[in-house]
């Protein structure tokens, strides 16, 4: 390409080509080599990564297996029975993230998709706020300026409620969420509870509904990463027949499998709740127990819990 | 495809007489032209009072298609290409060295296919960590699914370098990573803009030597086509 047809001004192009510039290929010899031209390489990126904070379960255990908490940046699934409390740790996600950076928080706010309980968000919101004022008490009790300003009320607000009906209305939605959060910058977690929901039913094609579905986890996971923020899907089981017996798996499929960085299966154990770390590139395989309680998700209060690593 | 008549303007002999030839035998654009039977169109261009001029042209056209393949090369110097310039990646896994035969062939695509959960992201971390150590070059990382995770390079990093004493090992470590270069691609024509630009980049490159890019790793290309594959009948994917 010649530096003549360049859409730039008459005297610059007079410049470079005075300087004996002309064609691209000669310019672009000249500047420093950017093979890293929109590219991260992987120190910077390990930095970066170390001084992210990632959102807390409010469950030590659980935690624990996460690296600390959900992590932002990424698309993390959790899939398992009805009522293992997937919605449970929707709405506790909901909570913790607008957890002030004082008290070890994102200080950011939600976006919630789908199946929210505004009676029951009130409840963890204020056991949150008390755990707070009493974290205030126990470790700064010197300090009388770091009260804690949180309402639960407040901590309602900043949660955005969408309702969507239909696959279609899901759809429209993600992809306008781009345009939401440019508006609003200090969203940390989208929740969407749950993903499979519209998609079951109604649908004849399934080619197709591979080929929405992709495409949707593809726009998920550039929203995590352009915007800093953290994905959370919550995904239903099924049954699978494979080789001569049925199967406990998570809907959607196993092209759908792909589409998630990390993905967490909650299960029964017995009378306990578990949850078991079933793919992630950073996390090792474990699984740890929790429990759900009027206060929201806490850690399991019996004797003989342990984490189990693999 | 180009339609003959955008040759004219450099290529005179390929005028409007030649054009409406061509025509008569139903070859409006070079694809065209590429799919006929040439020495039947030679033969009719013989029975023609322009025979000359429309031989011309004929052997005009195949001219220019011969100037835009690659070079023909026979089978020695593959060889000879293949043994001096085409090095041998390893990837840090012996038994899988062992399976390709010493490991990755620069100039060669790799597809590594395996259900969800059975290493195929952890590999691609190992093999990088393992070339960037060995001070290879750069490493080109595509990543759709945000699974690039700075944190196990620096362990597979550690884990290769073998010299004894922290200081050294942290500076290699720093070395390594820096030459990983990762790209978040979360579609296919973001894909084709970051491989061009590092076609772009190495060609000018090339003279100088100073910036070798033996691995391209794509994690992973079929979450790209996906969403794009598909529409009737059978060629989809299993859901």
């Amino acid at each position: 390409m010649e530096v003549s047809s360049l859409p730039i001004s008459a005297s610059q192009r007079g410049k470079l080509i005075s300087a004996g510039y002309t064609s691209l290929s000669s310019l672009s010899s000249v500047s420093s080599s950017d093979l890293a031209r929109g590219a991260h390489n992987a120190w910077d990126m390990l930095h970066e990564e170390e001084s992210m904070t990632r959102i807390t379960t409010s469950c030590a255990d659980l935690d624990n297996i996460l690296g600390g908490g959900i992590n932002c940046k990424e698309v993390t699934e959790i899939g398992g029975v009805p009522g293992i409390g997937k919605t449970q740790l929707g709405i506790q996600l909901a909570v913790n993230v607008q957890i002030p950076l004082e008290f070890g928080g994102l200080g950011g706010k939600a976006i919630y998709i789908g199946n929210f309980m505004v009676e029951r968000a009130l409840q963890i919101a204020e056991a949150c706020v008390e755990d707070m004022s009493e974290y205030n008490r126990f470790l700064r009790n010197d300090f009388q300026a770091c009260q804690v300003k949180m309402q639960p009320t407040d901590i309602l607000e900043n949660i955005f409620y969408f309702r969507v009906c239909t696959y279609t209305e899901q759809i429209a939605l993600i992809n306008y969420l781009d345009k939401f959060m440019s508006e609003h910058k200090d969203v940390k977690i989208v929740i969407i509870d749950s993903i499979t929901f519209h998609f079951r039913q109604d649908f004849d094609d399934m080619a197709l509904r591979t080929r929405v579905l992709s495409g949707l986890a593809l726009k998920l996971m550039k929203l995590a990463k352009d915007f800093s923020l953290a994905v959370v899907l919550l995904n239903q089981v099924t049954t699978k027949y494979t080789g001569g017996s049925f199967q406990l798996t998570l809907a959607l499929g196993d092209s759908w499998s792909h589409s998630c960085t990390n993905r967490v299966i909650l299960y029964w154990n017995g009378n306990e709740r578990y949850a078991y770390i079933d793919k992630s590139p950073s996390l090792r395989s474990a699984s740890a127990s929790y429990s759900v309680t009027h206060r929201g998700i806490r850690n399991s209060t019996s004797n003989v819990k342990r984490v189990k690593m693999m | 495809m180009a339609p003959l008549k955008s040759l004219e303007l450099e290529y005179p002999i390929i005028d409007v007489n030649f054009q409406n030839f061509c025509a008569s035998h139903a070859i409006f654009s070079v694809e065209d032209f590429v799919l006929h039977d040439l020495y039947q169109l030679a033969a009719f261009a013989e029975q023609q009072p322009t025979s000359e001029r429309l031989k011309e042209g004929i052997t005009q056209v195949l001219n220019i298609i011969d100037n835009l393949h690659q070079p023909w090369l026979n089978g020695l110097e593959l060889l000879e290409d293949s043994l001096q310039n085409k090095q041998v990646l390893s990837t840090g896994f012996e038994g899988v060295d062992l399976l390709l035969q010493g490991g990755l062939r620069e100039g060669q695509l790799t597809e590594l296919v395996g259900p969800s959960s059975s290493g195929k992201t952890q590999f691609c971390l190992q093999t990088a960590a393992n070339v960037a150590v060995k001070n290879m070059g750069y490493v080109a990382y595509l990543d759709t699914g945000n699974s690039f995770s700075p944190q196990r390079i620096a362990h597979f990093a550690g884990q290769i370098s073998e010299s004894a004493f922290n200081q050294t090992k942290q500076k290699i470590i720093q070395k390594a990573m820096s030459s990983i270069l990762c790209h978040s691609v979360f579609d296919i024509f973001s894909m084709f803009d970051v491989l061009r630009q590092l076609e772009f980049d190495l060609r000018s490159q090339m003279d100088r030597g100073e910036y070798r890019v033996p691995l391209l790793i794509v994690d992973s290309i079929s979450s790209l086509i996906s969403p794009v594959l598909g529409g009737s009948g059978s060629q989809g994917i299993d859901p």
